[in-house]
């Protein structure tokens, strides 16, 4: 098959695979007694990046079941945002 | 204290009743209004998360907190929070302790002021009667009468009048001097001289010594006769 005709059936399939990762969300959590807190970065899947509350719905689940309290969420933003917080996350980069 | 005011005058009966009520009520507020003080104390008292939560909001609401130093260090700051509480708890146990010993002086201190309320009706009223009669004790075979646990030596005659006195005080009777001198003598009064009995009367008084101690004790009932100023319920004739 010429590499021509077959370009548009690849392209989506190369488009799909970041939209499975649309964007990303660095979130605040705490554990009580005793308190601690934790700041993390998450992947998000596409529906839930609509915005901050779709995030907080999508990521709240996900943190209790590891005993995490979701506080809030910071921010979202792409896969070019990832470096600049991978330091302060530390442990709960891309953890959960 | 109504025990040994029941004898005497008839004020301090009702008073000392009115006196316990005011004592009942009086520790009833008392003890209620502690107990509201402390429910509001426990109440109000922040608890030991109000430091965590703090902590937590100052987390949230700040978003360049979030290297791992910064978020240790609040956590420290949480856990001095928290030792802190304990030092709340035991705050909250010498508040309760001091609420109780409030309580316990406040209820003291009614006691008290309701008993010399009581006390100072009862000199009141000892000093309006001049004399107090707490006990009247007549021997005849000793031939004296003890008034208040002071012994009088009297004479057979005016031991006789005592008597006829005291007898008539415990029947709620006023003897004139005739009938005086009809019961001592066994004959009908009718046939009695009413001098001879004022005589009588004035010797009883006469040998009582203080003309007033004894006029306050033997009164005289103008047309009436006489009759002794003690409750009757002192009275003991043996």
């Amino acid at each position: 098959m010429p590499l021509p005709r077959c370009l548009p059936l690849i392209l989506p399939l190369l488009a799909a695979l970041p939209a499975e990762a649309a964007c990303y969300a660095d979130w605040k959590a705490k554990q009580d007694q005793p308190l601690r807190l934790a700041y993390g970065v998450a992947e998000l899947p596409d529906t839930a990046c609509s915005g901050p509350d779709a995030a907080a719905a999508a990521l709240a689940p996900r943190l209790s079941a590891a005993g995490w309290t979701l506080l809030n969420v910071v921010s979202l933003f792409g896969a070019e945002g990832l470096e600049p917080r991978r330091a302060s996350a530390g442990d709960f980069f891309l953890r959960f | 204290m109504p025990a040994t005011s029941s004898s005497a005058s008839e004020p301090a009966g009702p008073g000392g009743l009115g006196g316990n009520r005011v004592v009942a009520g009086g520790i009833g507020a008392i003890v209620l209004i502690l107990l509201g003080a402390a429910v509001l104390l426990f109440l109000n008292l922040p608890d030991a998360n109000a430091f965590n939560a703090r902590v937590e909001r100052l987390f949230v609401e700040n978003d360049a907190l979030r290297s791992g130093a910064e978020i240790r260090l609040l956590e420290i700051l949480a856990q001095s929070g928290t030792a802190f509480s304990e030092v709340l708890a035991s705050y909250r146990m010498v508040i309760f302790v001091l609420l109780v010993f409030a309580a316990a002086l406040l209820i003291a201190a009614l006691v008290f002021l309701v008993t010399i309320v009581a006390l100072n009706r009862r000199i009141s009223a000892i000093q309006r009667s001049g004399i107090q009669v707490s006990s009247l004790m007549i021997s005849r075979e000793a031939r004296a009468v003890y008034i208040n646990d002071m012994e009088f030596a009297l004479t057979e005659a005016a031991i006789e009048t005592l008597s006829v006195l005291a007898e008539a005080r415990m029947d709620d009777e006023v003897l004139t001097g005739a009938e005086i001198e009809g019961v001592i003598t066994g004959r009908r009064a009718a046939d009695c001289d009413e001098a001879a009995g004022a005589v009588r009367v004035k010797r009883l008084r006469d040998a009582l010594g203080n003309q007033m101690v004894s006029e306050l004790l033997v009164k005289t009932i103008a047309r009436r006769g006489y009759v002794l100023a003690v409750g009757k319920d002192v009275i003991r004739v043996i």
